[in-house]
């Protein structure tokens, strides 16, 4: 290659730099600087270096404590459903009667914006007039407090949460199991392999690789878990459903304005969600699995 | 001669096109209306100035002001913010006394300041400066359905039942048997199926909530004996001498009256102000404490009509709440853009205005002759109840750190009300040391 050439390239991929310069690694560094600081947008003359007592706060903040404690449940519930439910659902449409209109279907709650998704649950989990109480009465259940108690908050955030992104899983395992090598399925068939023993014994080791890397795409993405919560509880009740995200959001913008604060909560975020996909990584071996490295 | 003709008329556009100024006013939603129709007005009568509303949610509105006032951007010149905020949105507040003093010739002569309402007014200063002119002086009603407590059938099956006539509530004790009446589950017979909408969810909503509760305790001759008088910038949470006043056998006796009413409210941890409206509007229970801007909701839905028979409007049972709003202008803007900002907020804070905005509204006035007006008075119902409202309104604190002390309390009060935590004065203690520490940092 030519300097011209390089150059003509440096000069083509400068604009893409300068935006991922200023749009990230700039807001990125700024937060890290914030996060030593005590800035405050509700008090003036605030924003002074306070070294690391926003990060021995949290240790002490009871409040992001629960945070963690349902951040958690949502990685150890709601990834799992996920993950099995789009599993399942990848492998029981194929072959269908309505395969492709069916494949449409199961895509919709990812393609609804988070913000209406969550209005929408919001309603259909209304006390009085929510369609979820009315066919639990039909059934002769009683009216379920869906955001009043701590257990059924939980559960109906996991709910919002497993409705949209269970079409992700389903989408990425439904196209990789589509695209299985045939000729070893076909082996697989001709030594009597069918049906539940071929999934299990072939398909289900062929998806690993894909599986692993969804399983930590949707872990990440939990850790971050905010507008189903915003949309639906708001955190409560109590701090039930409070996860990380969102508390850092209410410290950084709805009630604390305290960016200090709220950076460093954003800090540890992604810290822990780094130190948590380097070590799934190497539990799982997901570097091998996909042909990536040879350890 | 042609060229001539067209640099002339080039220099009368872009004199202009300069001559007008553009103020971009943020508000709330519910105020976000009726300035937008003042707006309307404003530029009728001022062609020089054109006002562009931008309207946020309560949520956002707050951290775009502060991140506006934070970075001096000045992207927004008139601020309609809650008063509560005060302490933290005066910093980037013009002081509207010092202004009125070097503009003397911007002061509408009939303004009449006097006529402003003195607390609506009161809440607006902060630190000796007014930092804003009131605007919504909005506060808590009891909306109950007037038709169901003037059925005889009702009075004779209560007064059975309770050993008392039925009537409008005058305090929470008394409430909590109305409310059972009025319940599906306690009394087969109950044309409602709840007594009372409550919202107690883990929102900014809670905070208010637990004032109208607490409010008659701290307001009530043993809380001022034992607290003193309440401070304009701390409010009913806080004693005179600024330590917190809910952690104390009075805070518990709050929560009590609180706990009793929740068996005959729909789902009260987990409904909201939209909520609790709907459940009103649809007939769905008997009682609600709310603002007054949803009146115009009630009137219009079909399960109350004819509104005037079946709508009432009383005094809250225990204590109201403040909700009041205020324009402020940005300082961080131009000599000119304030000029025109002062003109505008005056306009939407006139006398004419305040009546205005009542009757096409429901904004609650913040004048003295409004509320004094017949027209006002035959047009929103609430208006004749307001003065003795506003006489005894408990309001929250106006200090910067509020957002946060207002953040710590809904977890918990939502906790303590869920049975999380314990009902104890040790729980309230361990709120009040929380309290401290933001306060001391």
């Amino acid at each position: 290659m030519t300097s011209t050439h390089k150059r003509t390239g440096f000069f083509m991929v400068l604009p893409a730099i300068v935006l991922f310069l200023v749009m990230t690694v700039y807001p990125f560094a700024y937060m890290i600087y914030n996060s030593f600081t005590n800035l405050d947008l509700s008090k003036s003359g605030t924003g002074q270096f306070v070294g690391l007592r926003n990060y021995t706060d949290i240790v002490r903040d009871q409040l992001a404590l629960s945070s963690i404690e349902f951040t958690a449940l949502m990685v150890l519930i709601a990834v799992p459903v996920e993950m099995i439910l789009g599993l399942a659902l990848s492998y029981l449409i194929r072959g269908l009667f309505a395969e492709k209109a069916l494949r449409s279907l199961f895509l919709i709650p990812m393609m609804v914006p988070a913000a209406v998704g969550g209005f929408g649950w919001k309603m259909l989990f209304n006390f009085i007039f929510g369609p979820i109480n009315y066919f639990l009465n039909l059934i002769g259940l009683q009216s379920i407090e869906w955001f009043g108690k701590i257990n059924t908050a939980r559960t109906a955030v996991m709910i919002v949460e497993i409705w949209q992104w269970t079409p992700f899983v389903f989408l990425i395992l439904y196209a990789a199991l589509q695209a299985l090598p045939k000729d070893i399925l076909d082996a697989g068939k001709v030594d009597g392999a069918d049906g539940w023993r071929l999934f299990l014994h072939i398909e289900l080791p062929l998806l690993r690789p894909i599986l692993y890397v969804t399983l930590l795409l949707r872990i990440i993405d939990v850790l971050r878990t905010f507008d189903s919560v915003y949309m639906t509880t708001y955190g409560g009740p109590g701090s039930a459903t409070s996860t990380w995200s969102f508390y850092a959001y209410k410290v950084t913008v709805s009630y604390g304005w305290n960016i200090g604060y709220g950076s460093a909560l954003c800090v540890i975020l992604v810290i822990v969600s780094g130190i948590l996909i380097n070590t799934l990584t190497r539990v799982l071996n997901i570097g091998r699995e996909l042909g990536l490295s040879k350890e | 001669m042609k060229l001539k003709l067209l640099l002339l008329a080039l220099a009368l556009l872009s004199v202009l096109a300069f001559a007008e100024v553009t103020i971009s006013v943020v508000a709330c939603s519910d105020n976000a209306d009726s300035l937008k129709w003042l707006a309307e007005e404003f530029m009728k009568r001022n062609p020089d100035i054109k006002v562009e509303v931008t309207t946020l949610s309560w949520e956002v509105l707050y951290p775009r002001i502060l991140a506006d006032i934070s970075a001096k951007s000045g992207a927004f010149d008139v601020f309609n913010w809650d008063v509560m905020t005060a302490g933290a949105v005066s910093q980037g507040c013009l002081d509207l006394f010092e202004f009125i003093k070097q503009n003397p010739d911007l002061v509408d002569p009939s303004y009449d300041m006097d006529d402003l309402l003195p607390l609506a007014k009161n809440l607006g200063i902060w630190d000796g400066k007014l930092v804003g002119f009131p605007y919504f002086n909005n506060t808590m009603l009891f909306y109950y359905r007037k038709d169901l407590f003037e059925n005889p059938k009702y009075k004779e099956e209560f007064e059975k039942m309770f050993g008392r006539p039925l009537r409008v509530p005058t305090t929470w004790a008394e409430a909590v048997d109305v409310a059972r009446y009025f319940t599906k589950s306690y009394n087969k017979n109950s044309p409602t199926q709840y007594g009372i909408a409550l919202m107690f969810p883990t929102t900014h909503t809670m905070f208010y909530m637990y004032l109208i509760f607490f409010g008659p305790y701290r307001r009530s001759v043993e809380g001022l004996t034992r607290f003193g008088p309440v401070d304009l910038d701390y409010g009913d949470y806080f004693t005179a001498d600024r330590k917190p006043a809910f952690a104390s056998d009075l805070g518990l006796k709050a929560f009590e009256d609180m706990k009793a009413l929740m068996p005959y409210s729909p789902d009260p941890l987990g409904s909201d102000y939209g909520e609790t409206l709907e459940y009103f509007a649809k007939g769905i229970v008997a009682m609600v404490p709310q603002w007054t801007n949803p009146y115009l909701q009630f009137k219009s839905s079909p399960a109350l009509q004819p509104a005037a028979e079946k709508i009432g409007i009383a005094p809250m049972p225990g204590r109201s709440v403040a909700g009041n709003w205020a324009l402020g202008i940005n300082k961080f803007i131009s000599t000119e853009k304030q000029k025109a900002a002062f003109k505008f907020i005056q306009f939407a804070t006139s006398k004419w205005a305040d009546k205005e905005k009542l009757i096409r509204f429901a904004i609650a006035p913040v004048r003295k002759s409004t509320l004094e007006d017949a027209e006002a008075q035959n047009a929103i119902p609430w208006v004749k109840v307001l003065p003795s409202i506003y006489a005894d309104e408990t309001f929250r604190p106006r200090i910067p750190e509020e957002p946060r002390l207002e953040d710590i309390s809904n977890i918990n009060f939502a906790k303590i009300l869920s049975g999380e935590l314990p009902l104890t004065l040790d729980t309230l203690n361990k709120l009040a040391n929380e309290w401290e520490k933001v306060l001391t940092k």
